[in-house]
Parts: C-alpha cells; structure tokens; sequence
C-alpha cells in the first residue's frame, strides 16, 4: 500500500531551491543506497549520502543544511558515477554547502569553509596558489600551529614550497572576474 | 606534436617533480609543450564547493586564452575542472552566456583538454613509446593509482572505463613494468582534507596503501598531485598511526617513464619523494 505525504510549501519550496542550485535530478532518487555503498566517507558521516537526498525531497532543511556530511564529502563524484538514476550527489552537495553558509547553518566542528575562502581569496588576488601563504593563514586562522609542524622543513628540503608568491598580471582584471561571479548570483 | 600546456599551481609547488618529469619525458619523446601564457588558478574544489560561476569561469578563461589549440594538463583536479567547464558551458546556452559577461569573452566549451596520459597512451600509444624505451624497467611490480578526477563522472571527463581504466597500465606497461590488475585504482585519497581533516585522508590513504601492499606492488604510480602528496608525504603518519609498515615509493608516471626512457633520476625530481625509491630504482 503506498501512502501519499503531502509538503508543505516551504518543504517543497526547498526542494525545489536545491534542485535549481544543483540540476542534480533529486526528484529520481530510488534510495537504492548504492550512493552509500561506494561512498568513501558514508561510514564517518553523520547522514548516509541517499538519506541526505531522501530529506532534501522532504523538505527537512534545517538537517540537512546543518549536518557534517556536507562537509565530509570528498567530491570523488563516485555516487554521480554509479547512479542509476543519475542523480548526482556530489553536485547536491555543492548546492547544499552553499545554502549551509548562506543560511549561517554551518556545522560547527567543520574547516572548510575557512579553507576555501582563505583559497579563493588567494588565487583572486595573486592569480595561482601560494600554498606558503594559505597554510600560515590558515593555521592562523585555526590557531592550530602543531599539527604537521614536521612536514614544512621536510618539503621546504624536498622542493616541495615556494617561499616567495606567484607573480601573475592582470590582478585589476581577476579582482573584476571574481566580482561579476559575485553579483551574477554565485556566491550567495 | 605540440600541445599547449596548462601546469596548474600545484606543478610550480607541492609537485614540482612531476612538472620537471613531464618535461623531460615530452623533451625525450619530441612532444612539444610550450605553456599557455598567463594561466591562472582553475579555481580547484574551493570554487566548486563555493561558487558554481566562478568555478566555471576561472577555467573558462585559461581555456579562452587558448584560442582553440589542444591543451594539455598532468594535474587530476585541474584536467577536471577544465572539463567540467567545457561540459556545462557547450550544453547550456544561458550558462556560456553568464560565463561570457564574467570573463568579458565569449567562450564556446569546445577547446580541446587532454590529460598528458591520454597523449601517452592514445595520441604516441604504447608501441612507440615501448620502441623509445632505453632501460627496460624489468621486474618492477606497479599498481596505477588514477585517483577520482581523471575518469569520474565519466560523461564529463570522457577518460577512459570509470571503475578500471587502464591507460597508465599501458604507459607503465610499455616502459617494461608490470602493471598489476588490483581493485582501487579508483578509489579517493581524501584529497584536501589533507588540510582541513586529515584523519580522512589517514583512513583512506590506509586502504589504498594496505591494498597495494597485498596485491604484491613494490611501488604505486599516480597521476595526481594530491594523490602523490597523500600516498607519500602521509605514509609514515599512517604507519605509525595504524601499526603498518607499507615503505611504497609514490610515483608520477613520468618519472616512471621517465627511468624507462633511459633520463637520469636527478632530470626527473626523485629526491622530491618523500619515500626514498632509490633502493627500488638501483635494483632494476
């Protein structure tokens, strides 16, 4: 016997918002779980990847923009892969990060927001990565300094680090790139 | 043979090995690569997980600058995030629209984006690259690491098979190795969480390593820099964490070649491994 479940608006307001963000095909979902069984950090996470597709189709906002799957997946693409209804939820994962920090719902525990920002800010004004400069903001940032304090004399000896930035011209240019982006409804 | 090379940021830093070996294999094998001028970041995961228009319009740009001319690309995420702009920008008129008014250029989706393997294997192929081989890398036991980016999703990338690839198998092949048939050729590193989690990078590194290992390999041949960077700079952590004794040297699969193509070990940056495989090397 099937049941119908009637959404609220809101709840199917949201799924509408994600499958606009995302064209991840949401709507076909079986919950065959063959996303989970090949996902490389379903195991750690605190939502099971077809479980998270399952409550956006149902609405449940707050979970799902506050749990730390989101920010546990890898991006491996291993679950759009294997579908076999091709829904893709690596790319629903990318619509939901970005609702998570618009909505100010980022699970707390997560970095990698930080990481990001501190990435793209970076490469916007200097044009490549400077892995010297992010990894001292970055620690900065999380006041975190002993974590892997043994591995940069090892890749400053192995040639592994530019000490000094990359120089790319055209900042005037990137500054502009990344600000069309911005206001062309990106970055929310 | 010429194509235009993107580097990607990762090749001036962390890999600066497998940019110095691509250049001394393509030297040897007569491939020309001269660099796209000006290139800049492809934007990476932080742009994808960030900002879905900048994350096509950083590539879009480098691909625009090209003016149509194959390019070629050894980074993993950057063959990626090239493609999948290419993807989305040819399908969808409104997106190459949107993307026009951000870069100030109007770029079509279509210029071609070759991964260095796919030129070994399909543009040269196994053959030729088997007749320039000076050194025979005879008896070495290798498992090919390809990592996720290079064949997943495979619409976008259009690489080769998604769950067993097999064109470093016919690279490393050719150079006289034997490439090993084993199960996680595909499988994820943990990529930047190197950074932000290790501990995910820690237990994922461990399955791939602990499988290697099992299926008899003396050393793993990547294509990535994250890969390499996880598989090598991570082992002895992940060892230590997890009372395993691995001792893997991570390669790129042109210093592989590399070796094979008779190019000295100095020319091919293997004192940047971080698992010493000079003991391996001096065996063959």
């Amino acid at each position: 016997m099937s049941k119908t479940v009637q959404l609220a608006d809101a709840a199917a307001d949201f799924v509408a918002e994600v499958e606009r963000a995302s064209a991840a095909n949401l709507a076909a979902c079986l919950q065959c779980a063959k996303c989970t069984s090949g996902c490389p950090v379903a195991a750690r996470g605190d939502l099971k990847p077809h479980v998270v597709v399952r409550l956006v189709q149902l609405g449940q906002r707050d979970a799902v923009l506050g749990c730390r799957t989101i920010w546990e997946c890898t991006s491996c693409q291993t679950c759009a892969t294997r579908c076999p209804q091709g829904v893709s939820v690596a790319a629903m994962n990318d619509a939901l990060r970005q609702m998570s920090r618009a909505a100010g719902k980022v699970v707390a525990e997560t970095r990698v927001p930080l990481f990001n920002d501190i990435f793209l800010r970076t490469i916007r004004r200097l044009g490549r990565m400077y892995e010297v400069g992010l990894m001292t903001s970055f620690k900065l940032r999380t006041r975190d300094f002993f974590s892997d304090a043994d591995k940069v004399p090892m890749m400053l000896k192995k040639g592994k680090l530019s000490i000094l930035p990359p120089r790319v011209a055209g900042k005037g240019e990137r500054k502009q790139l990344f600000e069309r982006a911005r206001r062309a409804g990106g970055a929310k | 043979m010429s194509y235009l090379f993107y580097p990607g940021c990762s090749l001036e830093g962390t890999a600066r090995d497998f940019h110095l070996s691509t250049m001394a294999v393509a030297k040897a094998l007569g491939l020309e690569l001269p660099e796209l001028p000006g290139w800049i970041c492809c934007g990476s995961t932080a742009a994808h997980q960030t900002d879905p228009l900048l994350a096509l319009a950083l590539p879009a740009k480098n691909l625009a600058a090209a003016n149509g001319e194959t390019v070629a690309v050894c980074c993993a995420a950057c063959y990626s995030r090239l493609k999948a702009a290419n993807h989305e920008i040819a399908r969808d008129a409104k997106v190459r629209r949107q993307v026009a008014d951000i870069i100030g250029a109007d770029y079509d989706g279509r210029t071609p984006v070759r991964h260095l393997l796919e030129i070994l294997a399909r543009d040269i192929g196994p053959e030729k690259i088997a007749a320039e081989v000076k050194r025979p890398l005879t008896g070495l036991r290798a498992v090919c690491y390809y990592g996720c980016l290079l064949s997943r999703p495979p619409e976008v990338t259009n690489f080769d098979d998604a769950e067993n690839p097999m064109l470093m198998d016919r690279v490393v092949a050719a150079c006289g190795a034997e490439a090993l048939d084993w199960p996680h050729k595909t499988e994820c590193c943990g990529a930047s969480y190197s950074i932000t989690d290790v501990g995910i990078v820690e237990s994922l590194t461990r399955e791939i390593l602990t499988m290697a290992k099992a299926v008899g390999a003396d050393c793993i041949v990547t294509a990535c820099p994250l890969c390499q960077l996880n598989l090598d700079m991570r082992q002895k952590d992940v060892e230590a964490k997890f009372g395993e004794s691995y001792g893997l040297p991570v390669f790129y699969f042109t210093q592989v070649l590399g070796l094979a193509l008779g190019l000295e070990p100095k020319s091919l940056g293997l004192s940047s491994l971080v698992v010493d495989p000079m003991a391996l090397v001096a065996r063959l």
